[in-house]
């Protein structure tokens, strides 16, 4: 059974003088334990995809189902609660929280999940043990380097025992090293916890790591890895 | 960990958090330290009043202070005391008689009220003694002695030892003159109190007037208390029914108005400073949340509940007033000690606030009570600010926020 179903997605804009679509009329499935990168040009639909998918932006059509849950039928305050249950987010920019320190900032969501102390630190010294960060408990994030952020990041989206993790651009702003870093990382934990990875990238060392791309092109998907095909042209 | 994040977001930006908390802590400071000059004033005067006028309680027969009759006299007021003494929180008790004259010297002549008294009795319920700039009170035991105020020997033209003329009407009608030599002469902060009030021992007055030995015009009574003044006057009336018995804020009811009115022009004024300070409040939260929009949008994609980032604005604007109101108050309670210590020297106005009844040394005093009400005050004036910030943040979408629109 999928992890994600998308059926026939579209999102316009209509807030500029001509409407710009971004998805158009999108069909996909993503399968627990995959590792995909969902590539494409700029302006191909990629975050808004992910938008989508995470609930943070509602579709002009379609449906988007999660755990056999259409979230697009769903109002904000179940929309902030299923976030929270099932999907953890990765950014471009970290966005970690810049006043709490590198334990807080991991714990701070299975705070909100309701989670037993117990059960958070045991969590945390996991997570930060496989991020290599044991030594960086107590700092803040300003004090790390990108690729240390982002891998508190990676923890953070982690810690909430995700369905699945959407990651935007999550190598945009780190070297090489860092990338390849992270992306040895996620592939462990993607291996070891059979968490499903979707990650929307221009960089190609992600798409060398990915086990799926899918292609999107004019809010289109124009290929799929998984079928080998370029299988939408309408 | 709301909290935590709360309090320290309100540090993230030190510079623009402690320019609010410094207009809070000031603003609060100077409302604080006004109402406190004006309450000390109010309590200077109230004070004043009491323990050089009228006593805390006053007896006297129903009329006498409308025409000072002195025919409207109460008798056996030795056995009046003597009861009023035994009543519990009762300091000391005095009786006066209290006649209208003429004081005449070869300089000029003015309107005055003698006070007829026991003065070892009535430095026990007035600070009268307490307040001569010069001469003793009734040290000698010569007959014919008087204390008068400054005001009405500048008047008069007389100094210590003068002799002046006072006009009376004895109990019968007939007018009578009795020369009396000043013994001491005083000087209080009211200058109504300084031109009008003389002293006499009450057995050189009665001899010039007939006056009965036993009466008195007035009974005045020293509480331990001011604030049992309403209840000892309701005993004392209980047992003295025929007599009107009346408290201070009865004798002197623009003090009791004054001391209202200044209460509440007090909280009109701090309100006032609040109301302003909430807008300063106001554009510092929103501007906080205007730099952190796109992590709001993070906060809320990861799953916090909108109510929990109002929740946390809320906190975070508490935080920001609390400690600006907290310096305020602690700035104030500082200031409001010191200088209810040493005091306000304002002699260089001292004759315009002394026609109006005022102490030129001002010693600022409030009361616990005004703090409390202050710290609920500033909480509610958060609440009211932050409101608008936290509604801002909580409508935020968090796709649109998260690419900082």
């Amino acid at each position: 059974m999928p992890v994600i179903e998308i059926k026939e997605l579209t999102k316009t804009y209509n807030e500029t003088v001509v409407p710009v679509h971004a998805l158009n009329g999108v069909n996909l499935s993503f399968e627990k334990g995959e590792f995909t990168a969902i590539v494409g040009p700029s302006g191909c639909g990629k975050t808004t995809l992910l938008n989508m998918m995470g609930g943070l932006d509602h579709p002009s059509s379609g449906q988007v189902i999660i755990a056999q849950e259409d979230i697009t039928k769903m109002d904000t305050s179940h929309l902030v609660d299923f976030r929270l249950r099932n999907i953890g987010f990765i950014f471009q920019s970290y966005n970690l929280i810049p006043v709490l320190t590198v334990r807080e900032n991991i714990q701070f969501i299975m705070e909100l999940q309701g989670r037993s102390k117990k059960e958070i630190d045991e969590r945390v010294h996991y997570l930060l043990d496989a991020m290599g960060l044991s030594d960086k408990i107590n700092v803040r994030p300003k004090y790390l380097s990108g690729g240390q952020q982002q891998r508190v990041a990676v923890a953070r989206a982690m810690a909430s025992k995700p369905k699945f993790i959407l990651a935007d651009e999550p190598t945009a702003n780190l070297d090489s090293k860092s990338t390849e870093t992270l992306l040895n990382l996620m592939a462990n934990l993607n291996e070891k916890e059979e968490v499903t990875f979707i990650f929307s990238t221009h960089d190609q060392r992600v798409m060398d790591k990915a086990k799926r791309i899918v292609t999107l092109e004019d809010g289109k998907v124009m290929n799929d890895s998984n079928s080998g095909v370029l299988h939408e042209t309408a | 960990m709301l909290i935590q994040i709360a309090w320290r977001n309100v540090w993230r930006n030190k510079t623009r958090s402690m320019v609010i908390v410094v207009a809070v802590a000031l603003g609060l400071w100077g409302g604080i330290f006004s109402d406190a000059f004006m309450q000390g004033m109010t309590e200077q005067q109230i004070y004043s009043s009491i323990h050089t006028e009228t006593g805390h309680i006053q007896l006297s027969q129903k009329g006498f202070l409308v025409n000072h009759d002195m025919q409207l006299n109460i008798r056996s007021a030795d056995s009046i005391k003597a009861v009023i003494s035994n009543i519990p929180g009762v300091s000391a008790v005095a009786s006066v008689t209290q006649l209208s004259s003429m004081a005449s010297t070869s300089s000029g002549s003015a309107g005055i009220m003698i006070n007829g008294i026991d003065p070892q009795q009535q430095s026990k319920v007035s600070d009268i003694n307490r307040q001569l700039v010069t001469g003793d009170y009734f040290k000698s035991d010569r007959a014919n002695l008087i204390v008068i105020g400054q005001q009405l020997a500048d008047k008069l033209h007389v100094k210590l030892h003068s002799r002046i003329v006072l006009t009376l009407q004895t109990t019968a009608g007939d007018i009578v003159y009795g020369a009396f030599k000043i013994a001491g002469i005083f000087h209080t902060h009211d200058s109504d109190f300084d031109k009008q009030m003389v002293f006499v021992r009450k057995n050189d007055l009665h001899a010039l007037t007939g006056f009965p030995q036993d009466a008195a015009s007035l009974v005045t009574v020293l509480l331990q208390n001011t604030d049992d003044t309403k209840k000892i006057t309701a005993t004392i009336q209980h047992k003295f029914p025929g007599l009107q018995v009346q408290g201070w804020m009865q004798l002197s009811p623009m003090l009791q108005v004054l001391s209202g009115t200044i209460t509440q022009m007090t909280i009109i004024f701090v309100a006032i400073i609040l109301i302003a300070l909430a807008f300063g409040i106001v554009n510092t939260m929103l501007m906080a949340v205007l730099d952190r929009t796109h992590e709001i949008g993070m906060l809320l994609s990861i799953g916090m509940r909108p109510s929990k980032v109002f929740t946390m604005i809320m906190l975070e604007t508490i935080f920001l007033s609390v400690t600006g109101a907290a310096l305020g108050i602690a700035i104030s309670i500082g200031t409001v000690s010191w200088f209810g210590h040493t005091g306000i020297n304002l002699s260089f106005i001292a004759e315009g606030i002394n026609a109006l009844g005022y102490s030129s040394i001002v010693y600022p005093s409030l009361g616990i009570d005004f703090y409390l009400a202050l710290s609920v005050m500033v909480v509610v004036i958060a609440l009211i600010a932050g409101l608008f910030p936290a509604r801002h943040a909580i409508r935020l979408k968090p796709a649109e926020a998260l690419r900082g629109n």
